[in-house]
């Protein structure tokens, strides 16, 4: 745990940014003392609603006179880069929301410029600290489930949510803008989950896109498959589900566990052991036996008043602040960054490509022709495909 | 003030705004209407049914977006008032302050150089601040803001910040303004049973007192006002509550949606005991950093469900309005549209 007093700033007042202010008030090393939107009106409600001294709208104005330890940014992903490096360059260390960077080129600049002005940098990747997907993870190192095989990451998004419904009324968007559209916001969190145990530095991708709504104009569903030497992966971000869930699985040669973040459970599958229609007693029996421990650690968690939705985000914070306390490397490794930042670049190449074979294969008997060339010459279009940011959306 | 006839409307889709769209046009107005790009036009049409055909040639639908400087100058250019009803009701405080206070500032703004004649601010009655009223007392203009909108609810805070930049707008830069507070507006598509009656827990109603008055508006009654407020002589740097008469408490209300055939389950939650949750949500709040945040605080609850009398004797005054709907007949109307399971 960390002794120093930090102070902490935060530049961007959007929703999420509610969520750090909340967390960072209730670390007892950190004293909020300046947030930053240019929006005025947003950098006033945050300052009023958290009690937070000086808002600015200018934010080099801020890092000269608020004088932070510790950035946070929580602005649209675009400006990542810009902000954190100018902050790690003004001798700050700097928590950056998900996802990291626009591309991996962006990511590495902010890494480089951490490692060069000896300043931390730790990606928001929260949900690894919740407390339902540290014990996973504790069940998973014990060897309770034998060796990862692998892992199955669902998430459900809420569409029609307050930020679903502003990406799909407005046309422009900043969300559309990025090369992962509405995708590279979100799904960093399903595919952290998988690279826990996924370790390897570029698995094999096949992805697609797609949109189960004719009235969406934009892609709303995401499918994934990695595959690396000894473990493999599925992650599905689908839009048209109900109820919203984080759920993960992870299946090892002795067991599988399944989390789901938002119920806080854990539950461990072995198989049967009794043969025959005895096993067909058994597996119900054991789910009632691992439902009653859930219910007595949910209820022993509640009278410790440990659930928050953002837990995970809460033990981040101190740990990476005691990590600024103790000289030692951030909680959410440069290399665990840049991996994840380049594993999204390669989804959205794919399913860029995925969408262009697709739609020129619609267009009849000419775009049947393209196609077989394109397959031929496959792997051009996928580099066309990475090195392009146009915005996402269908061809017109 | 000659009565204008060229007006801009802003909220024209919504559940207020279509009303006062149809009393524009009734009154003769040429309204502009002011729309986000993926507003729902074609319900606007359905609305006015047969109508439309004809009222069409009244009004004028230009999509954009009002946070957009030179969108308000294209839409503000020749207009002699601006009927500001667009606003958004959920969401978090951050979005609320960027759909509906930054909006307001750049409309306002360029209104201002544009010497618009007038702004009508359809604000809320929540903005006020009754916690230090006494119990019976009357709530009027004359009752002092909340100081503290943000401990209420992202809703509140945005009205409030609305109604500032507003008058920050109108005193430094010469914008006629008059303010508009509506109470809980109901009618047809939205039921009656709003917060301050009644909170929702699963299927059941948790009816919060029952015994104070509850401050409703007619959606009709108040679209009239609104249009009023925009064609009324000497009222610029007014503000006006809008609210019916004989206004009927919570248990009236639930009593007459019973009476019309819809079955509701409510438990009544008198108003001591509604203090003492209050306090215990704010203290296990307090204690457990947040694991249930303080949706119930006193401050809120004297705000929402303190027993007050409402008073809309100004707006009879400085509009020349009276409600033209009934209680009963306003009731009639919503019952009738509305299913037993509609809360809001």
């Amino acid at each position: 745990m960390s002794h120093q007093r930090y102070r902490v700033a935060l530049v961007g007042c959007g929703q999420i940014a509610d969520a750090h202010l909340q967390q960072i008030r209730r670390i007892s090393c950190a004293e909020l003392v300046a947030v930053c939107d240019l929006e005025p009106l947003l950098a006033r409600q945050a300052a009023e609603r958290f009690d937070v001294p000086t808002q600015f709208t200018d934010f080099d104005q801020m890092l000269g006179e608020a004088a932070p330890d510790i950035l946070h940014v929580t602005t649209p992903v675009h400006t990542h880069a810009s902000l954190a490096c100018r902050a790690l360059q003004a001798g700050v260390h700097v928590y950056v929301e998900k996802p990291f960077a626009v591309d991996l080129a962006e990511a590495r600049r902010i890494v480089a410029t951490a490692q060069k002005n000896n300043r931390l940098v730790c990606l928001g990747h929260d949900q690894l600290f919740d407390p339902a997907w540290r014990q996973c993870v504790e069940l998973v190192s014990s060897g309770t489930i034998g060796d990862v095989q692998h892992v199955d990451s669902y998430l459900a998004y809420p569409l029609q949510g307050p930020f679903g419904r502003q990406v799909l009324q407005d046309h422009n968007h900043w969300v559309r803008r990025l090369p992962g559209g509405l995708f590279q916001n979100t799904m960093s969190h399903p595919l952290y989950r998988i690279t826990e145990f996924l370790t390897d530095e570029s698995p094999a991708i096949q992805a697609e896109w797609f949109s189960r709504n004719i009235e969406h104009d934009l892609p709303t569903e995401l499918r994934l498959n990695l595959r690396g030497r000894s473990v493999t992966g599925t992650l599905t971000f689908t839009s048209s589900t109900r109820p919203c869930r984080r759920v993960t699985r992870v299946f090892g040669t002795q067991g599988s566990l399944e989390v789901d973040l938002d119920t806080q459970l854990c539950r461990i599958d072995r198989g049967e052991r009794f043969p025959g229609a005895f096993a067909k007693l058994e597996a119900p029996i054991r789910d009632v036996v691992t439902s009653l421990r859930n219910l007595a650690r949910n209820t022993a968690r509640f009278w410790r008043a440990e659930f928050h939705y953002f837990a995970g985000m809460y033990e981040l914070f101190q740990r990476f602040y005691a990590a600024i306390d103790a000289g030692e490397a951030a909680p959410v490794s440069d290399r665990e960054s840049l991996r994840v930042t380049a594993i999204m670049d390669e989804v959205f190449a794919t399913c860029r490509q995925n969408d262009y074979l697709s739609n020129s294969a619609d267009d009849g008997d000419d775009g049947r022709v393209v196609l077989n060339l394109i397959r031929e010459t496959g792997e051009l279009v996928a580099d066309a495909c990475r090195s392009s940011h146009s915005p996402v959306g269908r061809p017109s | 003030m000659s009565i204008p006839r060229r007006a801009l409307l802003t909220g024209a889709t919504g559940f207020l705004g279509r009303r006062i769209l149809r009393e524009l046009v009734r009154g003769g107005w040429s309204v502009r209407c002011a729309v986000r790009p993926a507003s729902d036009i074609q319900s606007l049409i359905e609305f006015f049914g047969d109508g439309w055909s004809l009222a069409s040639r009244q009004i004028e639908i230009l999509p954009g977006n009002l946070a957009d400087a030179g969108f308000c100058r294209e839409i503000t250019d020749g207009i002699d008032c601006i009927f500001h009803a667009a606003a958004s009701l959920t969401g978090s405080v951050s979005s609320l302050v960027s759909n509906t206070v930054v909006p307001t500032r750049t409309l306002f703004a360029v209104a201002a150089d544009q010497k618009v004649g007038r702004a009508v601010l359809v604000s809320s009655l929540g903005v006020y601040g009754p916690q230090k009223l006494r119990c019976g007392s009357v709530l009027d203009e004359t009752c002092p803001l909340d100081e503290f909108p943000a401990r209420r609810d992202g809703y509140t805070y945005s009205k409030t910040l609305q109604e500032e930049v507003a008058r920050t707008i109108s005193a430094d830069r010469g914008l006629p303004l008059v303010v508009i507070r509506p109470g809980v507006i109901y009618g047809d598509e939205r039921g009656v049973l709003s917060h301050r009656i009644a909170l929702p827990l699963g299927s059941l109603l948790l009816r919060m007192g029952g015994h104070q008055q509850v401050p409703l508006t007619y959606v009709d009654n108040c679209a009239a006002a609104i249009v009023q407020a925009g064609q009324a002589n000497g009222i610029d740097g007014e503000t006006v509550n809008l609210i019916d008469d004989d206004l009927p408490t919570g248990c009236d209300v639930i009593r007459r949606y019973r009476r019309s055939g819809h079955r509701l389950r409510t438990i009544g939650v008198p108003r001591w005991a509604i203090l003492w949750l209050a306090r215990f949500n704010e203290w296990y709040s307090r204690t457990s950093d947040d694991q249930i945040p303080a949706v119930l605080t006193r401050h809120r609850v004297n705000a929402m469900w303190k027993p007050l009398r409402y008073s809309n004797e100004r707006a009879r005054r400085l509009l020349d309005w009276t409600p033209r709907i009934s209680l009963d007949e306003a009731f009639q109307r919503t019952l009738q549209s509305t299913t037993s399971s509609s809360t809001r």
